[in-house]
């Protein structure tokens, strides 16, 4: 393409940035307008809003202790999770006699929504941590045994044949073949875990917390303060979508053989 | 000469019974564990009730509507009325207005930003906003299961037509077809297949969503009853409530399964 | 390195093979039929025979990689009962591992034997040379072309040493041009490194141009309708009359679609 573009272009190419500007005007004027009352908060009083609560707390901390509070629930979780659920996907995956003692009982799990933990992890632990980091657990647990199951399922049968032919033994067809070739879908298994983590964290702090982020949106009905709760739906939305760039990251460097696939 | 031995299908059937008799064994073993924990006291009976206990709450609540005040059924229905009736509405939006994203740059380029502003806001996370915003009833479930159908049934839509083989767009405008043919008639059946993704991704989140929803604000339904067996100290009540959402979650991802089987036969390999 | 030209290779031969695989329905489908066949110490034969008939199956077999109902394979005089350092195999579809580079893939078997990194990838290192692609070791198979892809592939069966070479249409899948190209390369490698090799292929011209005798397969299920030695001198030309006289007489005897 030459330097001189068309208006048309210049215009298509910012459509995008217009349209995001232009719906925050129109939401400007709506807020301001007064026609919805005090329940939408205008653009200018979400920003206002998450200024202060970068230093002013709410409730026992601040904005960075909210979302360190989540992180930390999340994360444990995950790390418990990923530890557990890929090794005993890998082995439903790749041993039949474990597949067949440990899918049953894990078909009858399976499609409960980690939500649906809530009571009873409350009933069995308390409304302290434990809970939390549990139905974060289970959240998290899930799709990675699934997809570490499903990924060492479909590995082609030709590489185990070259393998094979080249002398591999089980253990190093399991090793060389099996796993490297189930990593894409473990990695596809842990961006969703990831991702249902961080829902079931906010549905766990809703239901009963004094720190996090969803105590902070829950507190902000409670105030009927909408800036506090879009300011903090923004701020949840920010903080998914960055560990989700995080973990793409990992990923591109365990798996450097994968071409770049876009979105 | 040698003789020929056929590879006897037998053998290979009795080794999958086998396989079948370790699955039952599993799973009685499961049961009986559950049983012994409970029986012996080493977990109580105010946290975890027998599986006999919670097979006996199944049936009695059948009619039984003590100790959550109402029916299972009646919860069920709830649920599942408001679930379907969110999700197909979300769908019914939701799909097409992802294909059309896709198609043309100009929709995709006004509506995208917005979109990749929502999208990684878990739906639960609409919850005090929707409360604020229309109260505890009925609306603000709605809205928020409506949400949480509507961004992945846009998402895959959106992406399946992207990947339409352009070889194929081509061939469809040497042939003639203006640019709205080719939509609906090389564009729209590529996208099926994802489509149908985001169809059961959203039913799944939609389902999620509303057992959240339950569990915050609601007086019926699947949520609002495991909610009442945690404050009523009520394990098999919980147990029985979470058995259901999960049955009822599979079966309908099943019968959506078989739904697109009918539609698009053209996918199985 | 030491010269790679060692005389004496092994001989294998295949002994009354039956194969039959259970169908979906039920039935059995018939895939070989008392396949008999045995190659000289380094001889290049190549076995001909039409797309579906057995080919794959029957090479799997002699590598050790699937069992035969009945009959068998013997390498030097010794049953061949299941994968075998000596016999190096070839895949119609290249088989790389995506997550290996071309270093990792063509040492792996040397890997799976326990040999030291040092070591294994001083010899990959000559066999990757030998193929032409020394610069390229690093390099992910995506990176590369189809006909590099199969460079790598015989590299990899080169590198363990195996006395007997099964390709199993190495080459079916690459456009003609490049085609051509490593069916010279096949030669001069094998004039480099002689083993002795099985080579499956559906192609006429090719089996002609590659093979010190030619064994072509019928129909499924296959059997081993002729054998034809060709004793015409390398390099082969396509358009000499001699190769187009063989050509005709094989291409009388074929059900190819020529
Ligand atoms: N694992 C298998 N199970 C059932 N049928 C098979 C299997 N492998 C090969 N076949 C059948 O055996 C026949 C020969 O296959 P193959 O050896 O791949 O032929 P070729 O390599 O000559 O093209 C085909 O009809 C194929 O469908
Ligand atoms: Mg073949």
């Amino acid at each position: 393409m030459n330097a001189k573009a068309s208006p048309a272009e210049i215009f298509s190419r910012f459509l995008p940035l217009t349209s995001l500007l232009l719906i925050i005007i129109v939401w400007q004027f709506a807020a301001t307008g007064g026609y919805f009352g005090k329940s939408l908060p205008s653009p200018v009083a979400v920003v206002n809003q998450f200024v202060d609560m970068l230093a002013e707390p709410v409730g026992k901390t601040i904005l960075g202790g909210h979302i360190w509070a989540s992180m930390r629930r999340v994360l444990t979780a995950f790390a418990v999770a990923v530890l557990i659920g890929i090794p005993m996907g890998l082995l439903m995956g790749w041993n039949k006699k474990a597949e067949a003692i440990i899918k049953p009982i894990f078909e009858i799990f399976r499609p409960i929504p980690p939500i649906a933990w809530i009571p009873l992890a409350i009933l069995w632990f308390g409304i302290e941590e434990t809970p939390k980091v549990f139905i974060c657990f289970i959240g998290a647990f899930i799709p990675a045994v699934m997809n570490a199951y499903t990924g060492i399922r479909f590995t082609d049968p030709l590489l185990l044949d070259a393998a094979r032919s080249q002398g591999a033994n089980l253990r190093q067809l399991f090793k060389e073949v099996a796993v490297p070739s189930a990593l894409p879908a473990i990695f596809a298994g842990l961006q969703n875990g990831l991702s249902l983590c961080w829902m079931c964290v906010l549905a766990a702090e809703m239901v009963g917390a004094e720190e996090g982020v969803g105590y902070l949106i829950l507190r902000g009905m409670d105030m009927s303060n909408p800036a506090m709760i879009i300011t903090g739906m923004l701020i949840i939305g920010a903080v998914g979508a960055l560990i989700a760039v995080g973990l793409r990251y990992v990923e591109r460097w365990v798996c450097p053989w994968k071409r770049e696939i876009s979105m | 000469m040698a003789t020929r031995i056929v590879a006897a299908p037998g053998k290979i059937r009795s080794k999958n019974n086998s396989l079948v008799w370790l699955s039952a064994a599993s799973l009685v073993v499961f049961f009986i564990i559950w049983y012994g924990l409970v029986e012996s006291g080493i977990i109580s009976k105010a946290l975890l009730s027998p599986p006999a206990e919670v097979l006996t709450t199944f049936i009695s609540k059948f009619s039984n509507r003590a100790p959550d005040g109402a029916t299972l059924g009646a919860h069920f229905k709830t649920s599942l009325t408001l679930a379907l009736t969110g999700y197909i509405t979300a769908v019914v939006v939701g799909a097409p207005l992802g294909l059309l994203m896709g198609w043309y740059k100009k929709v995709d380029s006004i509506v995208k930003p917005i979109f990749e502003v929502i999208r990684p806001i878990p739906p639960i996370a609409w919850i005090p906003l929707a409360i604020l915003w229309f109260g505890i009833g009925l609306p603000a479930k709605a809205f928020i299961i409506w949400l949480s159908a509507f961004v992945p049934s846009v998402i895959n839509s959106y992406a399946g037509i992207k990947l339409t083989e352009p070889v194929l767009i081509n061939m469809s405008r040497t042939f003639g077809a203006t640019n709205w043919e080719t939509f609906l008639r090389v564009g729209v059946p590529s996208a099926l297949a994802m489509v149908f993704t985001g169809l059961r991704l959203s039913l799944s989140s939609a389902w999620m969503t509303l057992v959240a929803a339950e569990l915050l604000a609601a007086t019926e339904g699947l949520g609002y009853m495991i909610q009442m067996g945690r404050t009523l100290a009520r394990p098999d009540v919980i147990i029985v409530g979470m058995l259901t959402i999960g049955l009822t979650g599979a079966a309908m991802a099943f019968i959506l399964e078989r739904f697109e089987g009918k539609l698009a036969p053209w996918r199985r390999s | 390195m030491e010269a790679r030209n060692i005389d004496v290779k092994s001989e294998i031969s295949c002994q009354h093979l039956y194969k039959s695989f259970p169908g979906m329905d039920g039935n059995v489908t018939e895939v070989l039929k008392d396949v008999n066949l045995s190659v000289a110490k380094n001889e290049f034969l190549v076995i001909l025979g039409p797309g579906q008939c057995g080919k794959t199956t029957l090479l799997n077999i002699m590598a050790g990689l699937d069992s035969s109902d009945s009959g068998e394979i013997l390498l030097n005089d010794v049953p061949v009962s299941g994968p075998n350092p000596n016999l190096g195999l070839v895949f119609q579809r290249m088989a790389l591992m995506p997550w290996k580079t071309v270093m990792g893939n063509v040492s792996m078997g040397l890997k799976f034997r326990g040999v030291s990194k040092k070591e294994r990838e001083e010899k990959a290192r000559y066999f990757i040379n030998l193929v032409g692609l020394s610069g390229f070791e690093k390099s992910y198979p995506y990176q590369l072309s189809g006909g590099m892809k199969q460079r790598v592939g015989i590299a990899r069966a080169y590198c363990s040493d195996p006395e007997v070479l099964l390709m199993d249409e190495p080459f079916g899948a690459l456009d003609a041009q490049t085609r051509y190209m490593m069916e010279e390369e096949i030669l001069r490698i094998w004039e480099k490194a002689k083993r002795t090799v099985v080579f499956v292929t559906n192609n006429i011209e090719e089996a002609i141009y590659l093979g010190d005798r030619i064994v072509l397969l019928s129909r499924c299920p296959a059997t081993v309708k002729a054998v034809y030695p060709i004793d015409l001198a390398r390099p082969r030309q396509f358009t000499d009359s001699r190769f187009l006289e063989v050509r005709q007489k094989i291409a009388d005897n074929t059900d190819l679609a020529l």
